[in-house]
């Protein structure tokens, strides 16, 4: 990402009701962004509405995950690159993969200790697994901004700081929403906290600590 | 007529329908043709059944290529419907293509089957078509159903680049593909019993000999082209395999047998001369054509309407009653393992048994009038639902100090499966509505009656419009059928 | 396994289009299934045999289940030639203009329907139709008939001034004769209109019981069964082919054949003689 990104006006309606909003802010590229509030305080909403303004140039990791469930973890993953190829290619692969294809997604996976998973149907994962062929399918995606909806919610500790940690590595900007102030705190560089549907804070990670946010929970 | 323990808002409401509906079928029963005409029924019935116990496989030679033909007709006739009702179920979001499929769908097989024998004549094309075009409007109407609830998420996530194709092979089909091979087997088990029928009117499939056998008292020849049958639909499981799929696809269109060339002057004469109305074909106009369609109307469409109605709502209703009686004959809830084995096999037999072919049977044993109809819709459908909601009851769990007996079916199992119960039936009175025209033609003077007659006097031209009427019919109640199983929010799954 | 799939399929393929050549070349005709098929089959099997052995061609029969899907059969040209009814006959050749009714059998144009009656409807031999008959059940053999459908409901028109419909408490169409008789005998159905030769041949071969069903009435004589030929047949298998066809009709006299239609023997036709037919089925509305 090499501009700003400006949002302007962005708003979320619920039956009628405004529930979202309106609220602006500018994501530069380089910074990695935590939206933090409780829940129901509109996060969900407000990765949408970024995403539908960016589109194509991110990739999601919405909270329903959005996994095929009748398709393995490879293909899964594969989905996020299918604009690169031909139809016909595509249809190949979904019989059998390609070498260089399977190469890539393993790689990928590995590095989320689901290496093993390669041809589990993900219907049968469980809910942390399927959480990280979601993560996998968005690194594996041509895209250099990530937009993330508590993506390592259904993850422990140690992984969740490692999927953390990759995503930070993959991706230079980044808007996630967490519910886990600490990890908000340790691998982000801004925080925006949302309440009410208002941004009622937004300050550089480095100068907050857990009990600044801690009112947002209130 | 059944009482619950305490009765919600929606219940009274799913219980007033079902009332008025019971108390419609009595009207319909009082003014309706219901008679055994035949002086000595039973024994008649005696000898079919003597006959079914001693089954004579070897009277014919026929009847081995009558068993290949059929499950070769119904291959290709199902094979080139699922096709096509797939690509229709693409753009099943059209309205005039929702229309189109509606409007094939509502015309019964045999109708089919009887105008294309008209300028095909005795080719294979006659009962590949005779299948595939219904069916490919039932399949689209069903795998649009399908595709439709499928999760959208994964298709907004991928990139907005992706071809309609490979979103539609990722995104679309993995998650609803075990559901369409489902449907489509199922459908294939339809099929066979439609392949079988296209026999009465003269293909050559079983029921091609199982009229003949019938109709010259040959009790133990048709006994054995209904072992056949039953043989064939209940070995479904075991040679209907994933694998040899593809090779029963490839093969069976050359078992179809050759039949007679097809010559196409027929089918243009067909469409440009047959099917016009006899006074504008001969250039007579519209002062001959109004007392023309007057009388076709009053005489024919009028008393085949009528009685169609009669007998539809009079079977809608037994079959329901038939249902209630069926189901706790295989629920685990009642009776023991001998028992529900025993229940599973009449099931089985009752809905495997094309409601043709029943009807024509009882006609045959018990003579003419509306009961053979009435019976033989009731037992074939109420079959096929008592099947569904018995296997549906041994799905709820009781609490241990239920009751038992009468108490346990009126208290327990009959309040919870209801809904669904009515789902079923009203999801069928389309169908029970078309089969009720089309059993006209074994002489029931329903809608069938008055086409199979127009056909017999090489009118095409009355044909086709009994046969448009009885589509428009069928749209009807299939309109109807949605509005109120809407109202009360009842939801079922599709069933043939 | 794909070897197979290709394997079965040539072979079928080479099966079906030798089939489809072959078709091409036959000489087919089919009948109206006045009877059960059993009989149709023994009957027109033997003539199957017979006119290829007169003709020099391939000659195939093709059974049929209704007299409709005989006569479209003829109009479509997948038959050259049928054993058509009285009406059937006559629906055929206002279809295909230029074809003839050839030949017919000795009986054929003095023929006669039976009304049978079931003894216990208490019904006894009659000279003319009485009102004895109104409100009782009545069958007539298929809905295409001459004598199950077309003769008999011409006279109860005749007699009563009403259709049968209004006559009856209950009307049917058994399909054919040899139904009629059994659904007579057995009761389904007081009267029932049959062809007399069916019901005269049933006689003897002790295929009814005459205690439980007897004749109560018979039509005056009318002109019934013919062969009728394709006026293209000389085009399509040479020059004369329609005469030799007619002479091998004529000709037949292998009285066991003959016993199977039963006929006496063929004597020549012609459309003439099925005018009454046509005037009579005009009035009932049966053809266009």
């Amino acid at each position: 990402m090499d501009a700003p990104l400006e949002l302007t006006g962005l708003s979320g309606f619920y039956n009628g009701q405004r529930v979202l909003g309106p609220l602006s802010f500018t994501v530069n590229p380089g910074e990695r962004i935590a939206l933090v509030g409780s829940s129901g305080a509109g996060k969900s909403t407000l990765i949408r509405l970024i995403h539908d303004r960016v589109n194509d140039t991110a990739a999601l990791v919405p909270q329903e995950l959005g996994l095929v469930n009748a398709l393995p973890v490879f293909h899964n993953v594969y989905m996020a690159r299918l604009d690169q190829h031909s139809a016909l290619y595509n249809l190949a692969t979904l019989i059998r993969p390609f070498r260089k294809d399977r190469a890539e997604v393993t790689g990928i996976l590995e590095r989320l200790s689901m290496g093993e998973k390669l041809w589990k149907p993900s219907a049968s994962l469980s809910g942390g697994q399927r959480q990280r062929v979601a993560i996998a399918r968005a690194l594996y995606r041509e895209a250099d901004l990530l937009l993330a909806d508590e993506p390592v919610s259904a993850l422990d500790g140690p992984m969740a700081n490692l999927v953390m940690t990759l995503l930070q590595e993959r991706f230079s900007t980044f808007v996630v929403a967490l519910h886990d102030v600490e990890l908000a705190l340790d691998h982000t560089t801004r925080i925006i906290g949302i309440r009410n549907g208002k941004i009622a804070l937004d300050a550089p990670s480095r100068d907050l600590t857990p009990a600044d946010i801690r009112p947002l929970y209130d | 007529m059944l009482r619950w323990p305490n009765v919600p808002m929606s219940h009274s409401r799913t219980a007033r329908t079902s009332l008025m509906f019971v108390a419609v079928a009595l009207a319909c029963l009082a003014v309706s043709d219901i008679a055994i005409t035949t002086s000595n029924p039973w024994k008649d019935l005696l000898q079919f059944f003597l006959g079914v116990v001693t089954p004579d496989f070897f009277s014919s030679e026929g009847l081995a290529t009558a068993l290949l033909r059929t499950v070769a007709f119904a291959f290709v006739g199902v094979t080139i419907g699922a096709l096509s009702g797939f690509l229709l179920a693409l753009v099943y979001r059209i309205r005039i293509v929702r229309t189109f499929c509606a409007f094939i769908r509502a015309i019964h097989e045999l109708f089919w089957a009887l105008i294309f024998l008209q300028f095909f004549g005795f080719h294979p094309l006659t009962g590949v078509l005779a299948i595939a075009i219904p069916y490919a409007g039932i399949f689209a109407k069903v795998y649009s159903e399908i595709l439709d609830q499928v999760d959208p998420e994964p298709r907004n996530l991928l990139p907005v680049r992706t071809g309609v194709f490979s979103a539609f092979i990722y995104a679309r089909i993995p998650d609803c593909w075990e559901q369409i091979r489902t449907y489509t087997s199922y459908r294939l088990e339809c099929g066979l019993r439609s392949s079988a029928i296209l026999g009465f009117v003269g293909l050559p499939t079983l029921g091609f000999y199982l009229e003949s056998s019938f109709s010259q008292g040959f009790y133990s020849e048709a006994g054995a082209v209904l072992i056949l049958f039953y043989v064939l639909i209940a070995t479904i499981p075991l040679w209907v395999r994933p694998k040899l799929l593809p090779l029963y696809v490839i093969a069976s269109p050359f078992f179809l047998g050759d039949g007679m060339p097809i010559i196409w002057g027929n089918v243009k004469r067909f469409f440009t001369e047959d099917i016009v109305p006899a006074p504008l074909r001969t250039g007579y106009g519209s002062e001959e054509f109004w007392p023309w369609i007057t009388d076709l109307v009053v005489n024919q469409a009028l008393p085949g309407i009528w009685n169609t109605l009669v007998l539809t709502q009079i079977a809608l209703v037994a079959t329901g009653l038939v249902t209630l009686l069926a189901f706790p004959l295989i629920s685990r809830h009642f009776g023991n393992r001998v028992s529900r084995t025993g229940g599973h096999v009449l099931l089985v037999i009752a809905r495997s048994t094309p409601e043709y072919i029943l009807a024509y049977i009882l006609l045959q044993l018990w003579g003419p009038s509306m009961l053979p109809a009435v019976v033989a819709l009731a037992l074939h459908n109420g079959g096929i639902i008592g099947h569904l909601i018995g296997r549906q009851t041994n799905g709820i769990r009781l609490r241990p100090d239920a009751p038992k007996g009468v108490l346990r079916y009126g208290y327990e199992l009959i309040p919870r499966v209801y809904p669904s119960f009515l789902a079923f039936l009203f999801y069928r009175w389309e169908i029970i509505m078309r089969e009720t025209a089309i059993l006209g033609i074994l002489g029931i003077y329903t809608l069938g009656f008055y086409v199979d007659s127009a056909i017999q006097n090489i009118q095409f031209d009355k044909a086709i419009i009994l046969i448009l009427i009885t589509a428009m019919l069928n749209i009807g109640i299939d309109s109807l059928s949605r509005r109120i199983r809407s109202r009360l929010a009842l939801q079922t799954m599709p069933t043939c | 396994m794909l070897k197979k799939i290709i394997g079965l399929a040539t072979v079928a393929a080479a099966t079906a289009c030798f089939a489809f050549s072959a078709a091409a070349e036959t000489f087919v005709f089919t009948a109206i299934p006045d009877q059960d098929e059993t009989k149709l089959v023994e009957r027109f099997g033997a003539v199957e045999e017979y006119l290829e052995e007169q003709l020099g061609v391939e000659v195939r029969y093709i059974p049929v289940k209704s007299y409709a899907a005989a006569v479209s059969a003829f109009r479509n040209n997948q038959v050259q030639l049928a054993w058509f009814g009285g009406l059937s006959g006559v629906q055929a050749r206002r279809l295909v203009p230029g074809s003839e009714a050839i030949a017919q059998g000795v009986e054929d144009p003095d023929f006669q329907t039976f009304f049978i009656a079931n003894h216990e409807s208490g019904l006894e031999r009659m000279a003319e139709l009485t009102d004895e008959l109104r409100g009782k059940t009545f069958t007539f053999g298929s809905k295409g008939s001459t004598s199950g459908r077309l003769m008999p409901e011409f006279y109860i028109r005749e007699a009563f001034g009403e259709a049968p419909d209004e006559v009856f408490s209950r009307v049917g169409f058994s399909g054919n004769h040899t139904r009629t008789i059994r659904l007579v005998e057995a009761g389904t159905y007081d009267i029932g209109a049959v062809n007399y030769k069916v019901w005269e041949s049933q006689v003897k071969e002790n295929a009814v019981d005459t205690n439980k069903v007897q004749v109560i009435w018979e039509t005056p004589y009318y002109a019934d069964y013919q062969w009728t030929i394709r006026g293209d047949v000389d085009e399509r298998f040479g020059d004369g082919f329609k005469e030799r066809v007619t002479q091998a009709l004529l000709n037949m006299d292998d009285p066991e054949l003959l016993e199977r239609f039963p006929r006496k023997g063929f004597i020549p036709a012609s459309n003439e003689d099925y005018d009454a037919i046509e005037d009579t089925a005009e009035s009932l509305g049966l053809v266009n």
